[in-house]
């Protein structure tokens, strides 16, 4: 490791000096060294720029007028080696005429330094360019440092986004109906776009725009991206990925951090939109004879309310085929032209009016907003997202590749969860269970099925097993209410009992297979019984049995009624590739 | 002509003082340098060279300021402009004048040295 | 509140909306919702748009309603039911009980 001078002696110079004149050079050399410097002297401008790159000296001393290369010369050829780093090259001179002075400055020179030598005035200007030297070198590493942070920074990003990108990826944002611009770096504009298709079919298309920039506003958009996907995926309504995802915003974000936002539940079977608006622009539904709604914003934006006071109510609006729905974040009204005027509502109202409820109503918007803005680069923080409404039959998703994603997720486990005494009373294990049976993404499709599987069966086993309920009971309005009411006493003392389901899943060249075993610590019930008097529509009971054999391909009681055993078999739309 | 002094005793005394041991060295050196350089005036008339002529003269007016020989110094600067203006018509006058300072300092300075 | 009701103008037509889980747990209040009104209520509209989800014990208590409007002669319309609900009433055949739409 080179030890600096500065560190050594922060006045210790190591100083270049090139003087044709012996003993002009004799008295240079022997003053500095005299003052505590190095020294290096050359006796003509050739010889110092030849030893310049070895010696790195920190200052240059030249005589203007020398043989072979003279001072000028040497001083171009000096600056021009030192590149970026600051060398002050100082002129000796007798010269006393303005013009020439001015020439050496233009050569680059930085000071002079007349003859005869006075020592005083030496020190004076070695130190000051000691400074500016030392003040130069600390801006350049400052600057290095800002740079190299900066490249960092942009890596870091590039990297963050693709980790982001596997988790808050854009769902089903190709599908037909939906066209949408993003910003490819939204993720750190606080921007976000997410759809998922929901089970019972339709979608839920997020769209919101976080306070603040960069890495802040992106962490956010993990936890919704969570929620959004993972809630809808497993059939919750908006109303409640709302309620979550407010719950969680609330929870992680610091005061002042929110989330504008916008949730939109398309439902093609009943042609209705329920549409929540907190803090967003006005979305606009455009009917298909080219009629507006506004939808503007009723709510605060996410990660604002307690959840005791939020409101997760979405508005219902019914629609026809071609009916289209636009929104977008504030980037887009925001945006600025050269006079800083913002693009602003009523051009965007002029442009819709212009673009009607064609298919390429985000590229007239879109268009119209960079022909405002001209030539000046925009934040591209723009977010826009529009939904046409389409027949049932003609909502064609992106195609699910299962075959591919089915062995990605685990397709081989097994695990037992067992539920026991008090807890029995007080926590549902169903949206655990579900949640691991939805690691298989073959099941995802299923997991209607599968709730109703698992929550039959725990159901059964509490009531008729754990609790003694018997159906009997549910032969009137009356013997409901008593049975449910005998439901709640009973369970505030049950003492010494299990609920135990085994679940497993394996491969099958189908598809898959989910063998889901639940026993309890009941006496059993009487099974059989429950399954012939399903056929009857006096009863109100049994229709669970029912329900199970219908969505399981096998069920089977065992150990009198007190383990109950379904087999789910899944299959594949196309055969599981080797 | 001038009036400067011939020696600057108070420049020499402070150029002593910093030269240490090395003063002698630093006074001979000056001596012989001039001397060779009052040769180069010479030769340059002879070969019609203002332009060399003009830069010896230039360095002698350096080093001559240094040495702390401010009058000489003025000679040569009159010598340097006149090679600079091609006059070298003029010039063998102020070499003369030149060689003549040059002698009187010569003197002094050795007895400043013994 | 997960249960809502609405009478139509004329008040012959009761409409109970149900909220997120149709299930054991909604039992008294489901209950409550038509039990109460008059006798002048001949129709009943069970809107289950918002219905995330719908059990077995929710078919009983849909049949209790049946029964109650008047059994083979009750006028009960299952409406915006998704698909998931709408797949357990067709395995469970209440197209044959029941008009859903």
């Amino acid at each position: 490791m080179k030890v600096s001078a500065d560190h050594v002696d922060a006045s210790a110079l190591r100083i270049l000096i090139a003087d044709d004149s012996d003993s002009d050079r004799l008295i240079l050399k022997t003053l500095l060294k005299r003052l505590g410097h190095e020294v290096r002297a050359a006796s003509d401008g050739r010889e110092a720029v030849t030893v310049f790159p070895d010696y790195q000296p920190d200052i240059v001393l030249l005589d203007v007028l020398m043989p072979v290369m003279d001072g000028i010369d040497a001083a171009r050829r000096i600056k021009e080696m030192a590149g970026e780093e600051l060398v002050p090259v100082i002129f000796l001179t007798s010269l006393t005429d303005a013009d020439a002075l001015a020439h050496c400055l233009d050569a680059g020179g930085d000071d002079f330094l007349t003859k005869p030598y006075n020592k005083v005035i030496i020190q004076a200007k070695l130190g000051a360019f000691n400074r500016m030297r030392q003040m130069h070198r600390t801006l350049s590493r400052q600057r290095d440092l800002i740079q190299d942070r900066n490249r960092q920074l942009l890596e870091e990003q590039q990297l963050a986004k693709r980790v982001f990108d596997n988790i808050a990826h854009t769902g089903c944002l190709d599908a037909d109906n939906i066209r949408y611009h993003i910003s490819p770096l939204s993720i750190f504009n606080g921007d976000i776009l997410f759809a998922c298709p929901r089970p019972a079919g339709g979608m839920h298309i997020l769209v919101g725009d976080f306070t603040g920039h960069g890495l802040p506003a992106a962490i956010g958009a993990l936890p919704i991206a969570e929620i959004f996907y993972g809630m809808t995926t497993m059939g919750f309504s908006g109303s409640d990925l709302l309620r979550e995802i407010n719950d969680k915003l609330v929870r992680i974000l610091p005061t002042g951090m929110f989330c504008c936002a916008a949730l939109i539940q398309a439902d093609f079977h009943l042609n209705q939109l329920r549409i929540w608006n907190g803090g967003l622009p006005d979305g606009v539904l455009i009917r298909r004879d080219g009629t507006k709604e506004f939808l503007e914003s009723k709510y605060l934006p996410l990660g604002v309310l307690s959840s005791g006071r939020f409101d997760a109510s979405m508005e219902v609006f019914h629609t026809s085929a071609g009916d289209m729905l636009l929104m977008m974040t504030d980037g887009v009204l925001e945006a600025e032209n050269q006079n800083s005027e913002q693009y602003g509502g009523a051009r965007l109202k002029q442009a819709l009016d212009n673009a009607s409820a064609s298919e390429q109503l985000i590229d007239a918007v879109l268009t119209d907003v960079v022909a405002f803005c001209g030539h000046r680069k925009g934040r591209d923080d723009l977010t826009l997202v529009s939904l046409k409404m389409v027949v049932d039959a003609e909502f064609r998703q992106p195609a699910e590749q299962l075959p591919q994603s089915v062995l990605k997720g685990p397709t081989d486990w097994h695990c037992v969860y067992e539920v026991r005494d008090e807890t029995l009373g007080k926590f549902s294990p169903l949206p655990l269970l579900l949640h691991i049976c939805m690691e298989v993404p073959g099941l995802r499709r299923k997991s209607a099925d599968i709730y109703t599987l698992l929550s039959e069966l725990y159901n059964n086993a509490l009531e008729h097993g754990v609790l003694k309920l018997s159906s009997d009971l549910k032969t009137s309005s009356d013997g409901f209410s008593y049975y449910y009411s005998e439901r709640e006493r009973r369970l505030g003392n049950v003492d010494g009992h299990f609920i135990r389901f085994s679940l497993a899943h394996r491969k099958t060249d189908a598809g898959g297979q989910l063998r889901i075993i639940c026993e309890d610590s009941g006496d059993g019930f009487d099974h059989t019984t429950e399954l012939e008097s399903q056929a009857t529509e006096a009863h109100y009971s049994g229709r669970g049995l029912m329900l199970m054999q219908k969505l399981g391909n096998s069920l089977r009681y065992s150990e009198y009624g007190s383990c109950a055993e379904i087999v789910y078999d899944w299959e594949l739309a196309e055969p599981v590739p080797e | 002509m001038n009036d400067k002094p011939h020696l600057d005793e108070e420049a020499l005394t402070e150029l002593q003082d910093v030269m240490e041991e090395e003063f002698a060295v630093l006074i001979n050196t000056y001596l012989k340098d001039s001397s060779d350089r009052i040769t180069y005036l010479r030769n340059a008339i002879g070969s019609a060279d203002a332009d060399a002529f003009a830069k010896t003269a230039h360095s002698f007016k350096g080093s001559s300021i240094n040495i702390g020989a401010p009058k000489l110094g003025d000679l040569c600067l009159e010598a340097e402009n006149a090679g600079k203006a091609n006059r070298l018509g003029d010039a063998a006058k102020v070499v003369d004048q030149i060689e003549t300072e040059f002698l009187r300092i010569q003197k002094t300075l050795k007895e400043f040295l013994s | 509140m997960p249960i809502r009701t609405h009478r139509s103008d004329d008040g012959q037509t009761l409409t109970i909306q149900i909220e997120g889980r149709f299930d054991f747990s909604t039992h008294q209040a489901f209950r409550n919702a038509y039990e109460h009104e008059d006798r002048e209520v001949s129709n009943f509209v069970v809107d289950l748009s918002q219905t995330t989800y719908l059990d077995s014990s929710a078919l009983g208590m849909l049949l209790l309603l049946r029964d109650f409007a008047g059994g083979d002669r009750a006028r009960i319309q299952l409406k915006h039911c998704n698909n998931d609900v709408r797949r357990i009433l067709t395995i469970s055949n209440f197209e044959q009980l029941f008009s859903i739409q």
